[in-house]
């Protein structure tokens, strides 16, 4: 499903991807950890088309298509989606209209029906009861004013709204509550299937003990230096980077 | 001494043959006070550069004389239904266009060049104004509507005024001077709206003069969609006693250059006075908001929030003076203005001014001009919603937390139904 080889990519002139080689095949997920300023933000904007990125080799195919060729809508309606490690607030911009305008956004793409108001509200409705989420959140502006847990669980309620075939998440378990990983667990579980895959960026095991990996890398200074299975994790909590780094 | 701009000596000589045939030119009332005024306007001219409140508004494409240019007529983006329409046509009352009948009792809404041919002189005020623009328009104003409501009225659905700009006009200005007057309890809605329906260039020059009685409540919506070769300088001035509320929306899309200015004198406890506005230009439009609010006596409020969107080479000028007296104590003034810059080449100039002789007040003003949030925008991208329309997206919001002031949700609905129209022109 995605391809990454020999990824660099720089910002500001500065290079913070040093050459990321990495396949994601359908029905997979990888978890990446690794230390602060690692790049695994820096990966997860590139792959999913912020600006201000230089690529300056490497390349990234996703479905046999060149990823990096298509703008970030584009891509999010051929399937991939990012779950933001800081969600950004909008004033102004109500969700609710800023998620039907999204789901209707890849419907039309796909040449599908698009929902109208009614419809679209039932759909949220099945996703805001399945998460959590108070239906409230939905009149707010995107994300103003909401406390950290809740951005992450409206990162999860956007993500199973749109059903994506690449998950990628950022730290979408940091900020949350024991109850609400869970919640926010099986709502990533559910979207798990064959046809789908997913990359879980995270500094705690714990979530992985909710998802768990098909595979594990360490991503330090912008390159994995180190892939193993879910057990690697375990490995990683008890020793810690520096310590696995040095080995 | 400068000599005079070829559009004042253009008025000038025409002024002792035009003031023979200008409403009210049987009252010597109406008469002084044009002679005064044209005396005023020959003293100063069109205000120049020079001249610190126009500073950042050069008027020099209109006074070196009107052009030729001609500009596409646009059809009309939103509409509005209400039951009351006066029209004016290249300024003058248009019965045929006006639908007035039915108005409830203690509403009066006619023509001012009617009432002073009718010998209604006393509406004209003779104070001599400074206002350069103002004293042209007193010298040569010919037409307007006057709106004048007994006490303890209401009427919950807005009065329309049109101005339109027609073909087959020969002449190219129209000074209309508007007088309002609400009495004491009255509540009222009425909707401003300059327009073209030909693309000549003309010059607008209204003047409209507000009188608000104890606990009056006047809500006042303007559009401004002149044509685009056309100049708008516009001025509102209010008077406010106790209690009085003035809630003022002014939505500029249109015009060449446009300057709207508005004056409130708050000369009541519990008064209040609310300025807001949107203005939306492109290509080389300009706008400029200009308000000034005296606090003469003490416990009133004023509040304004001004938000603008520019593209292409487009400008936008907001210059906002609060003034509080002396003796005006435990008075708020609050101001804001933003303005989204959406090309490179747009600029905002902005001056708010805070003239405060009283020790307790409220003050706030801010202004911020600045670009599209790309954080934002990448995010709308993130979940599928291409970058035009996570571009209207965010200039809707943006411009949402004024629109919102809006009392009337019908007129709140036609403004942005014409703001939306205009961001997908873009
Ligand atoms: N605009 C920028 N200009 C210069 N350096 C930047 C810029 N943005 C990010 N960086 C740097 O790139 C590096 C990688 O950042 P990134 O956010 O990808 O790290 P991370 O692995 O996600 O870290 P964390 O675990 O703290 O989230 C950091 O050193 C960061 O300071
Ligand atoms: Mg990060």
């Amino acid at each position: 499903m995605l391809e990454i080889k020999d990824l660099h990519a720089t910002i500001g002139g500065k290079e913070i991807l040093k050459g990321i080689t990495l396949t994601i095949n359908a029905g997979e997920i990888h978890a990446v950890m690794g230390p602060n300023g690692a790049g695994k933000s820096t990966l997860s904007y590139v792959l999913a088309g912020r600006s201000g990125y230089e690529v300056t080799s490497g390349s990234v195919t996703y479905k046999g298509e060149d990823l990096l060729a298509l703008s970030p809508d584009e891509r999010a309606c051929k399937g991939i989606f990012l779950a933001f490690q800081y969600p950004v607030e909008i004033p102004g911009v109500a969700s609710a209209t800023f998620m039907k305008t999204a789901y209707n956004a890849r419907q039309k793409y796909r040449g599908e029906q698009e929902v109208d108001a009614m419809e679209f509200l039932k759909l949220v409705r099945v996703k805001t009861k399945e998460l959590g989420i108070k239906d409230e959140m939905l009149k707010r502006a995107v994300n103003v004013g909401f406390s950290g847990g809740e951005k992450k669980r409206n990162e999860v309620l956007q993500m199973a709204l749109l059903e994506p075939d690449l998950m990628l998440l950022d730290e979408t378990d940091s900020g949350l509550d024991i109850d609400a990983l869970k919640i926010a667990a099986d709502g990533i579980n559910r979207l798990r299937s064959p046809e789908r895959a997913g990359l879980i960026i995270t500094h705690y095991q714990r979530l992985l003990d909710y998802i768990i990996p098909d595979f594990v890398h360490v991503l330090a200074d912008g390159r994995i230096v180190k892939s193993g299975d879910k057990s690697l994790a375990l490995e990683l909590e008890e020793k810690g980077y520096a310590e696995m780094s040095a080995a | 001494m400068n000599t005079l701009t070829p559009l004042a000596q253009d008025y000038l000589s025409r002024f002792d043959t035009a003031i023979g045939s200008l409403p009210g030119h049987q009252s010597s009332l109406v008469t002084t006070a044009r002679q005064t005024a044209r005396d005023i306007f020959a003293r100063q001219d069109f205000p120049n550069k020079r001249v610190e409140e126009w500073r950042f508004t050069n008027l020099a494409s209109l006074t070196k004389g009107i052009g030729d240019d001609i500009a596409e007529v646009p059809s009309a983006s939103a509409s509005i239904e209400t039951p009351h329409v006066m029209t004016f046509v290249n300024g003058r009352f248009d019965a045929g266009k006006s639908s007035l009948d039915g108005l409830p009792d203690g509403i009066r809404l006619t023509s001012l060049a009617a009432e002073l041919d009718a010998g209604n002189d006393s509406l004209i005020n003779n104070s001599a104004d400074h206002r350069a623009v103002v004293a042209l328009n007193t010298a040569f104003m010919e037409d307007g509507y006057v709106l004048d409501v007994a006490a303890n009225i209401t009427l919950d659905q807005p009065l329309r005024v049109r101005f339109v700009s027609a073909s087959g006009s020969v002449q190219n200005a129209r000074h209309m001077r508007n007088i309002i007057r609400l009495g004491d309890g009255s509540s009222l809605t009425l909707l401003e709206e300059h327009t073209a329906e030909d693309g000549h260039s003309y010059f607008a020059n209204p003047m409209t003069d507000i009188t608000l009685e104890d606990g009056a409540n006047f809500r006042h919506y303007k559009l401004q969609d002149e044509n685009l070769v056309a100049y708008h300088l516009a001025n509102t001035d209010c008077l406010l006693k106790d209690n009085a509320t003035y809630e003022n929306f002014s939505l500029a899309v249109g015009a060449k250059l446009s300057r709207n200015e508005l004056t409130t004198t708050i000369v009541g406890a519990g008064a209040t006075s609310i300025l807001n506005g949107a203005y939306l230009m492109r290509g080389q439009q300009h706008s400029d908001t200009t308000t000034v609010t005296n606090h003469l006596v003490p416990e009133n409020d004023s509040r304004q929030v001004y938000k603008g969107v520019l593209d292409d080479d487009s400008r936008g000028v907001f210059q906002g003076k609060i003034h509080i007296a002396e003796n005006a104590q435990q008075v708020s003034g609050d101001q804001l203005s933003k303005a989204l810059l959406l090309s490179d080449r747009a600029t905002m100039a902005c001056k708010p001014e805070l003239q405060i002789y009283a020790d307790d007040v409220k003050c706030s003003h801010g202004a911020t001009s600045g670009e599209l949030d790309e954080d934002a925008l990448f995010y709308l991208q993130s979940r599928g919603i291409d970058a035009v329309t996570a571009r209207k997206m965010l200039i809707e919001a943006f411009l949402a937390d004024a629109m919102d002031e809006i009392s009337d949700e019908a007129v709140k609905v036609y403004f942005s139904g014409i703001a939306t129209a205009w961001l997908q022109k873009a």
